[in-house]
């Protein structure tokens, strides 16, 4: 049963399942994707993944299909038209190395057997991603759904190395590639490589290595039972979100040091540094006034954002006032020292701008 | 233009008396249509003879609803009278429900809901919007129940009963309940008993066809009562049953029982 929360809030996270799950299977590049339901589903989805492509400067087309359901199909079932559209996914060029499918509201709530089609053999992964539409959750459930069976792909690890996955990056968000880099200096410090961006621009093959990872890197919290199910199906522990603030980024340090059974000490020095020294290059707006503006009330903030601006506030010396420049809050929140950084060349802007009126 | 639809427990003998009431109709001279609406697509077989006749459904699969015509899907059987079947899916793949609301559709653009009585022939229980559609706006005015003497029979009868009383509440909605047709099955009393839930739920038996052997020989000849043995009994049960349901003028929102209404009107009546 459907139970979708308030309506009060019409971000992107509440919306359809298919959004979430394509943000993530989009991201295996030699896959094709069939959405088994009426062609605006997919019209939708792709016009909303092709505009947000095109905003974060790249240059690329989804590869969707759409068993293109009428109503005839809706009444005398849809399982022949997903046949019918599997094979022609299969025949495309070039192949797709693994097809992933996805249900909508309407075919779910005729019956149709998703599953079961998929079960066939056809040469190379053909994949039912639970998914329903709107009838299914939101577009959060459609990005743990995608990652869990993308998760499918892996193999047992025949051996752990000193590296780490990232999971589930915010791809339809800006920066995605900014703060992988940022985790990947992190964790660097620590001497871990990364192993796997799961899933951000890969390749159906690469899937195979998930499991030999020393540590899954959650991007949020909310992707916890993702990271439960990758430790039980792979072994693999988590750190449940990616750093944010400038304590958070040396706990984070710390506790991915934990789960890998490495001493961090060193690192978090070496990071503190590396902080106050970022922070010197804002000395210029010492003592400035400010106030933080929520998000348009008809967008969901970041829950950590406040948090993490008061305390970059402090390390300046910056006086919160109710009639300081507006700042609004990040979203989503800065990642790591880097993020902060970029989150504070924004200030600079804004406090110089009311400067001189 | 008078729009029935008999509506009642599957196996009950709807299709029979369904077949039997537009024969019997369209012997005072009436221009008749009926329209079965269950997947089963059994309704009309007698008035045709035994011919199983292509369903609105199977055509529209076949070639698409753009390519028929009024003539492809409605057929005249018995005394004339036209008959369709809507039809539906494979069992246990797609919408059955929807398949009737796409047949209603087809045959509104057809211009094909004609004639001055129109009968249709619904599948046991309204399990979905897609098998009220005969009751909705537009369509059927009165509905009459179908149902033995027994007491799961009673029970899907009075299911219907909720149906109607719910879609009576809409705006525009003009349908009513004609009457309860008690077609028995022989069990002690059951005609009180039907009488008496009719009157309970704020209606009353129109008409109690007994249960007759003639309508199983009939059946095997591929025939109506009405046209097999015309000078039957049962036939005049049924003649008698169409005068007085293209009389009748009395028509009630029902006031369905609550379960546990039903149980202990259950227990007044069968003897334990």
């Amino acid at each position: 049963m459907n139970s979708n929360p308030s309506p009060s809030n019409s971000s992107r996270f509440e919306g359809c399942t298919l959004t979430g799950a394509l943000s993530v299977l989009t991201e295996v590049r030699d896959a094709v994707c069939v959405i088994h339901g009426p062609a605006g589903c997919t019209h939708h989805n792709f016009s909303l993944l092709h505009a947000t492509l095109l905003s974060n400067d790249r240059f690329e087309v989804p590869r969707l299909l759409s068993t293109r359901l009428t109503e005839n199909g809706i009444i005398f079932g849809g399982e022949e038209a997903l046949e019918n559209t599997l094979a022609r996914a299969l025949s495309l060029s070039p192949t797709p190395a693994s097809v992933f499918v996805l249900s909508t509201c309407i075919v779910e709530t005729i019956g149709d057997d998703v599953a079961a089609v998929c079960a066939k053999d056809r040469g190379i992964p053909v994949i039912a991603v639970p998914t329903a539409g709107f009838l299914g959750g939101v577009f959060e459930t459609g990005i743990r759904n995608a990652l869990s069976t993308v998760a499918s792909l892996a193999r047992p690890a025949t051996e752990a190395t000193l590296t780490a996955n990232l999971v589930g990056e915010k791809n339809l968000e800006y920066g995605v590639d900014e703060n992988a880099a940022e985790i990947a200096r992190l964790l660097g410090l620590l001497g871990i490589g990364v192993n796997l961006r799961f899933v951000r621009g890969i390749e159906t093959g690469d899937i195979e290595r998930l499991g030999s990872a020393a540590a899954n890197i959650l991007r949020e919290p909310a992707l916890r039972p993702v990271g439960e199910d990758l430790e039980r199906r792979l072994g693999t522990p988590y750190v449940d979100s990616f750093p944010a603030g400038l304590d958070g980024t040396c706990r984070f340090l710390e506790d991915v040091g934990r789960i890998c059974g490495i001493e961090a000490s060193a690192a978090v020095e070496e990071e503190r540094a590396c902080q106050a020294a970022m922070l010197e290059q804002f000395a210029d707006i010492a003592g400035s006034r400010v106030r933080f503006q929520p998000p348009h009330p008809m967008l969901r903030g970041d829950p950590g954002a406040e948090a993490i601006c008061t305390e970059c506030a402090e390390a300046l010396d910056l006086a919160v006032v109710p009639d300081g420049t507006a700042i609004p809050l990040p979203y989503p929140a800065p990642v790591g020292t880097a993020g902060l950084r970029r989150m504070l060349h924004r200030w600079r802007v804004l406090i110089r701008e009311e400067r001189r009126g | 233009m008078k729009q029935i639809a008999l509506y009642g427990k599957g196996g009950i003998g709807k299709s029979t008396t369904a077949a039997n009431l537009s024969a019997a109709l369209a012997g005072e001279g009436l221009d008749i249509l009926q329209i079965g609406c269950d997947p089963k697509h059994d309704s009309t077989r007698m008035l045709m003879h035994g011919t199983w006749i292509p369903t609105v459904l199977d055509l529209i699969r076949e070639r698409g609803d753009e390519n028929i015509t009024a003539d492809d899907v409605v057929y005249e059987g018995f005394r004339g009278v036209r008959c369709v079947e809507a039809g539906g899916p494979e069992p246990g793949i797609g919408c059955a429900g929807r398949g009737i609301i796409a047949t209603f559709q087809l045959l509104e653009r057809l211009d094909a809901l004609k004639g001055d009585v129109i009968v249709y022939d619904v599948l046991g229980d309204v399990v979905c919007g897609g098998f009220a559609m005969p009751m909705r706006e537009g369509y059927a005015q009165e509905v009459y129940l179908v149902t033995s003497g027994e007491l799961m029979s009673v029970y899907a009868a009075n299911n219907i009963a909720k149906a109607i009383a719910r879609l009576s509440r809409r705006v525009r909605s003009r349908c009513t309940l004609g009457g309860v047709i008690c077609n028995a099955k022989n069990i002690e009393g059951e005609g009180e008993l039907v009488e008496e839930f009719a009157r309970r739920i704020n209606s009353r038996l129109i008409a109690y066809i007994p249960r007759s052997r003639v309508v199983q020989v009939a059946e095997l000849q591929k025939q109506t009562v009405v046209e097999y043995a015309p000078d039957s009994d049962q036939a005049a049960v049924y003649q008698e049953l169409a005068r007085t349901i293209s009389g009748n003028e009395t028509t009630s929102i029902p006031t369905p029982l609550e379960m546990d209404e039903l149980e202990s009107f259950a227990l007044e009546f069968v003897q334990v």
